[in-house]
């Protein structure tokens, strides 16, 4: 790890916040905020979900006005009326969903709505502005290539050269590693640390505290939208900053241990995956020659890099696609065809993206939460959809999922990406008789929700429910699975007991046992 | 210290407030400028008052006004539930009138019999007329709001054939329309047919089956999120093909009450563009089925009061000029309803949040 | 000189033909055999009481913008006419009247506005009807209408007269002997037009033929450019028509060939090729049905104006040989004078005699026109 640069005495923060305070109606986002990032250094926020992270770097980029306290910028008050006022005083900000153009191409999205863009231009003048650019900051792009094209971990280069490119001082990056692959984290840590010893900031918002272990030097803890306090990270460690977070110290719980009155792992599989194949719409194998047994009461964890086949394998799981070839048995029979039936067989599904997957963001809690019941009764009877039983429903749900909510018509993009993930994981519960499928459960989860994310699936497969959890997190499959089954390149290289399993030896499954597999192996732990 | 904020959701009340400024200012910039253009505003409004909501002749206008209207409002509306436009409203609503028309010149019986029969061939023919778009929508993707357009056009010139050609009075010898067809809607009002309380009726009724059915949740849930509703499930393409058939269906049937209860011909140009003033009126709506009553009221309002005014030697595209203005002031009432100010409300915590 | 048609029962079977049809085809009212209110023809007249001139408000539905330069700027010619000679009276107007329920509401607001009497210079059918119907205090006027109730009339010019008149300048001036007509849509008075024209070229030059194109436009200076250069190009060098712009006059004046136009003095637009016009004059007959109106003495009718009282052809153009001239306004003289060229046997461009000799067809007959005449091909 670089050393920061050394500053003198004299040198002023980059960013100060003295006493920031910002309401809602009814409601303290952030009360008494004080915080300084200064140059050089790489500052870590943390905070359950609902911690007024947001909020607070919404006030620090200008898109809310603070209710109180000051904003100083490099020892003068500044006051940000607007976005484009931050982005001019050199704070740049990357938000966790992109705000990028997809029909666009790089250079015209680096180029969009910028003060210094040429008035009259032409592609290759754009293009080559954006090499210099991508040369001069070090985050290579592809300035021809349609933004829509690239993956998650290019589209966000393509997020901080932006931000970059208006000549930012103080990066701010809200959750960067959460799509990324682990060698897209690392190459990214890289650029940051670069960005960083020529004297710049940054902020990081994350959740990992691996990551925040690795690449911040200080750490600020945000509770109930107040500062609880800053440390130097090399004084942290992972236990305390959770311990922290939450105000209380966390128990890790065994999950493995099962209750006493557990259901016992069945004999019969619950979901048999036999040769099965998918081909995508090119054609392309995605899933290759998968044969698998899931027995209710057990936990199976699906372990491998990203866009290895989970997304095929937890769509095939739940009905949503139909394999290209091979079959599919649930509980012994011949699997129903379509999602709707494999859900009324008893599978529930907590997919990746939540929001547009699992939810209508547009739409009030009462309709989301109604999906997987509107057509049985109480809520469905005949035609019928009876919005009240929808309602009481909706209550429910929210009630066991511990969400409070004022009110049920609210689009439910409204919530908070934790409490949308605990509302779907409860709505999917309640029908998951036989199967829940959840992929990449504890993404964008503070970890006392993680937490409690892992008891559900822990008591569900006390009841005798097989439970399938995608994760790219080792620690979590093997803290909560049974067995762990390891993904790559759409094979399932191998199927391990869990207890017995090491990190090392599934490392370099997902690397395909071959080459890179030692690089894979050193990310992930 | 307060000052003003967006908020992501904007309550029904506020919306309306908001809306009724917007009208307000469109009142008074449309008085504005027909003052500045040397008119007495006084006796202009007066006369307008007078002959829209001011009097029975007004109000019997307005209902006839607003009869096509609702339905092809919910028509819009049906397919915005959906995530989809159906912009052939004006088609349909000449293929409904065609149907009708056919029933009523060519099948004999008595009004009781007959007037069902038509309202039946002009859904159906209504249904027909979507059905390519709807199915080039469900399996191909393709853009329905180009399909559904363009088939306007074909509608359009069909139904001048059909008047002009083999369904032409041969009785009287004219060749731009048909007979004078034998039965029409009763009058219930003045000049009022019993279709402007149907028209309420199915508009509640589309409401109820929007919001009360599980059809109607399906079609909420696939129209907001095309992923949730794949996860889910749901099927995507019936909803679709369903959602426009209604669309057409309900697009046709103004086309039947305008030929049986106001027209009593069949003759080209008799849509009056009520299939695009649909649109208007779903945009008013926003995508609420009961919405579509005030937004037909409305709508119905604005082509009176042009009425009015071209008899007072304004120009008819001044009537055009007043519905973009609303139009335009709407969309800025709506955008502003979600803005409130905002006054720390410090100390007083109800709850912690992002 | 009008000639009024008193109301008989018969009218409402006699259906003569709209003009601007597919502008958006008013439908016909009358239908007697279906509508009761047909009725109303066989009831007395009663005449309307007298108003006075400064409480009275006449109304005005034209069907297209009155700038149009054509039968628009024609009717409100005749409206200004009427603000001169009643300087007291209020007049409205309303332009580009659709034909759809909007007519009737248009024509309602009239009502609901005062108006004494309404006008509306096309064929608006039942549109105009209904109202009417529950307006008995208000006189309404139909222009090429065809119902005539207590309290609603109809007019229209005899267009075919001049036409005959400038068809034998046609006969005269061609040297190919086919003539082209720019015409609009297969209706009656178009029949009734190209028929005239051909019928008095033929009655000077019998080798004469005519050969028809429908535009299906009343104002399309593109389509009719188009149909005039093929009508050109296929021999044709006198070109008329019904059209309510000069773009086939202007084909004329660069082909070098001659041209009839219709409704006003076009000859600034093509001065060497322009021949005559249908000339159209609605103000004598708007005065005399407003101070009616006025009087108390309006009653509703038929009527229709006759050569040189509404309708006639225009001053001939700079390039007619005086020869041409005499011999055509001759048969002007004639018909003056009551005769008329429309006399038997006239065949139909199938050969078979539709009109025997010694029979003359009235202008009813003609107003329902839906044949063409022998050597007419493109129409009927």
């Amino acid at each position: 790890m670089a050393d920061p640069v050394k500053q003198g005495n004299g040198t002023p923060p980059v960013l100060q916040l003295l006493g920031v305070s910002k309401y809602f109606p009814g409601v303290i986002a952030n009360e008494d905020v004080n915080l300084d990032v200064r140059p050089g250094e790489i500052l870590g926020l943390l905070g359950e979900n609902g911690a007024g992270k947001s909020t607070l770097m919404n006030v620090v980029t200008g898109i809310y006005q603070a209710d109180a306290g000051e904003i100083i910028l490099d020892g003068y008050g500044a006051e940000f009326a607007t976005p484009q006022d931050a982005i001019r005083a050199g704070i740049g900000m990357v938000h966790q969903h992109f705000k990028l153009v997809p029909a666009f191409t790089v250079a015209e999205n680096i180029h969009l709505g910028w003060s210094e863009t040429p008035k009259r231009t032409s592609r290759a003048v754009l293009e080559a502005r954006t090499r210099e650019l991508s040369e001069r900051f070090g985050f290579p792009v592809d300035p021809a290539a349609r933004v829509e094209t690239l993956s998650a971990g290019e589209q966000q280069r393509v997020e901080i050269l932006r931000v970059l490119s208006r000549e930012a001082r103080l990066l701010i990056l809200d959750e960067p590693t959460a799509v990324l692959t682990p060698q897209e984290t690392r190459e990214l840590f890289t650029a940051l640390r670069a960005f960083r010893a020529k004297g710049n900031a940054v902020i990081i918002i994350s959740h990992k505290l691996d990551e925040v272990m690795e690449i911040t030097d200080r750490v600020t803890v945000l509770r109930a939208g107040r500062n609880v306090g800053t440390w130097a990270t090399a004084d942290c460690s992972p236990n305390m900053l959770a311990a922290t977070m939450v105000g209380h110290d966390i128990q890790r719980q065994d999950l493995h241990a099962r209750s006493g009155d557990a259901a016992p792992v069945s004999t019969a599989p619950v979901i048999s995956l036999r040769d099965v194949t998918v081909r995508n719409d090119q054609n392309v194998v995605t899933l290759s020659d998968v044969t698998l047994d899931i027995f209710g009461g057990e936990i199976f964890g699906v372990a491998g890099v990203a866009g290895n086949g989970q997304r095929e394998l937890t769509e095939i799981l739940t009905g949503l696609i139909t394999p290209s070839a091979g079959t599919i048995l649930l509980d012994g029979q011949a699997a129903p065809s379509g999602a709707a039936a494999f859900a009324k067989a008893g599978v529930g599904h907590i997919p990746q993206d939540r929001l547009n997957s699992a939810l209508a963001p547009s739409l009030g809690i009462t309709d989301n939460m109604a999906v997987r019941e509107y057509d049985r009764a109480p809520i469905g009877s005949g035609v019928l959809y009876r919005a009240t039983e929808a309602h009481a429903l909706a209550e429910t749900i929210a009630e066991v999922a511990d969400v409070t909510i004022p009110d049920f018509s609210m689009p439910v993009r409204n919530l908070s990406g934790g409490n949308q993930q605990r509302l779907v994981a409860r709505r999917e519960m309640r029908i998951a008789r036989r199967l829940l499928v959840a992929a990449y459960p504890s993404r964008g989860l503070d970890i006392g929700a993680i937490a409690s994310m892992h008891r559900y699936f822990a008591s569900l497969r006390d009841e005798g429910v097989a439970v399938v959890i995608v994760s790219e997190d080792l620690g979590e499959l093997l803290g909560l699975s049974d067995r762990i089954g390891v993904l790559c390149g759409g094979r399932m290289m191998a199927v391990l007991d869990s207890i017995t399993a090491d990190s090392e030896e599934i490392g370099l499954l997902m690397g395909g046992r071959t080459s890179g597999a030692s690089v894979q192996t050193e990310a992930l732990t | 210290m307060s000052r003003f904020q967006r908020f992501p959701t904007a309550p029904a009340r506020r919306i309306l407030v908001c809306r009724a400024i917007a009208i307000l200012v469109s009142v008074i910039v449309v008085s504005l400028l027909l003052a500045m253009s040397g008119r007495n505003v006084g006796e202009l409004a007066h006369l307008v008052l007078t002959s829209t909501i001011g009097s029975r002749f007004g109000l019997e206008d307005l209902a006839l006004f607003m009869t096509p209207l609702l339905l092809t409002g919910g028509a819009v509306t049906v397919t915005r539930r959906m995530g989809l436009w159906n912009i052939g409203g004006e088609g349909q609503f000449y293929l409904g009138a065609a149907g009708a028309a056919g029933v009523g010149l060519f099948i004999h019986g008595p009004a009781i019999l007959i007037l069902p029969l038509m309202a039946l061939a002009a859904m159906l023919c209504g249904m027909i007329w979507i059905l390519l778009p709807a199915l080039a929508r469900a399996f191909a993707d393709v853009n329905e709001i180009i399909t559904t357009l363009l088939l306007n056009f074909v509608a359009g010139l069909l139904v001048y054939w059909l008047a002009t050609g083999p369904w032409r009075d041969r009785v009287t010898g004219a060749l731009a329309s048909t007979e004078r067809l034998p039965v029409s809607i009763p009058d219930l009002w003045g000049v009022v047919h019993w279709g402007f309380p149907l028209a309420l009726l199915i508009v509640g009724g589309l409401a109820a089956i929007m919001s009360s059915t599980r059809w109607g949740y399906e079609v909420r849930i696939s129209g907001a999120s095309a992923g949730m509703a794949r996860y889910a499930g749901m099927p995507v393409r019936v909803r679709i093909i369903s959602a426009m058939l209604l669309s057409g269906a309900l697009a046709a049937l103004a086309g039947m009450f305008e030929v049986a209860g106001t027209v009593h011909r069949l003759q080209g140009g008799m849509a009056d563009n009520f299939g695009y003033l649909g649109i208007v009126v779903a945009v008013l709506a926003r995508g609420s089925c009961l919405a579509v009553i005030p937004a037909a009221f409305l709508m119905a309002l604005i082509l009176d009061v042009g009425i009015v005014l071209q008899t007072q030697q304004v120009a008819a595209t001044v009537v055009l000029a007043i519905t973009g203005l609303v139009l335009l002031l709407v969309a800025i009432a709506d955008e502003c309803a979600h803005y409130r100010v905002v006054t720390p409300a410090t100390g007083r915590t109800v709850r912690k949040a992002s | 000189m009008t000639r009024t048609f008193p109301v008989l029962r018969k009218n409402a079977l006699l259906l003569p033909e709209r003009r601007r049809f597919l502008k958006g085809a008013g439908s016909l009212a009358a239908g007697g055999l279906l509508n009761p209110l047909a009725a109303h023809a066989a009831t007395p007249i009663l005449s309307l009481p007298p108003v006075k001139e400064e409480d009275a408000l006449v109304a005005f539905g034209h069907t297209g913008p009155i700038t149009d330069g054509g039968w628009d700027t024609a009717h409100d010619m005749g409206v200004q006419a009427v603000r001169k000679a009643f300087p007291r009276l209020r007049t409205v107007y309303v332009e580009s009247v659709p034909y759809s329920a909007d007519a009737t509401r248009i024509f309602r607001q009239f009502v609901a506005e005062g108006a004494n009497m309404v006008l509306g210079t096309s064929n608006y059918g039942d549109f105009i009807k209904d109202v009417a119907d529950r307006a008995p205090e208000v006189a309404f006027l139909e222009c090429d209408g065809t119902s005539v109730t207590r309290n609603l009339g109809w007019y229209y010019v005899t267009h075919w007269y001049p036409s005959y008149v400038i068809g034998i300048a046609a006969g005269l001036m061609t040297k190919t002997n086919r003539l082209g007509y720019v015409g609009t849509f297969p209706i009656p008075s178009v029949f009734a037009s190209a028929n005239a024209t051909l019928l008095g070229a033929q009655s000077v030059n019998p080798a004469c033929t005519m050969q028809a194109v429908s535009t299906n436009s009343w104002f399309d200076p593109q389509a009719a450019t188009q149909a005039a250069t093929a009508l050109a190009d296929s021999g044709c060098d006198f070109l008329c028509g019904i059209t309510d712009e000069p773009a086939y006059l202007r084909v004329a004046e660069s082909r070098g060939l001659k041209a009839a136009m219709w409704n006003l003095d076009m000859r600034r637009f093509g001065p060497n090729a322009y021949v005559s016009s249908v000339m159209l004059d609605f103000a004598p007959f708007y005065i005399e049905q407003v101070r009616a109106r006025l009087n108390g003495t309006w009653k509703a009718a038929g009527n229709f104006l006759t050569m040189a009282h509404g309708v006639d052809r225009d001053i001939w153009g700079q390039t007619v040989p005086e020869n041409v001239r005499t011999q055509a306004d001759a048969m002007r003289d004639r018909i003056l004078a009551g005769y008329s060229p429309f006399q038997g046997p006239i065949r139909d461009n199938n050969g078979a005699i539709r009109i025997p000799a010694g029979t003359t067809m009235n202008d009813m007959a003609i107003y329902q026109w839906d044949w063409g005449v022998q050597g007419m091909t493109g129409l009927g």
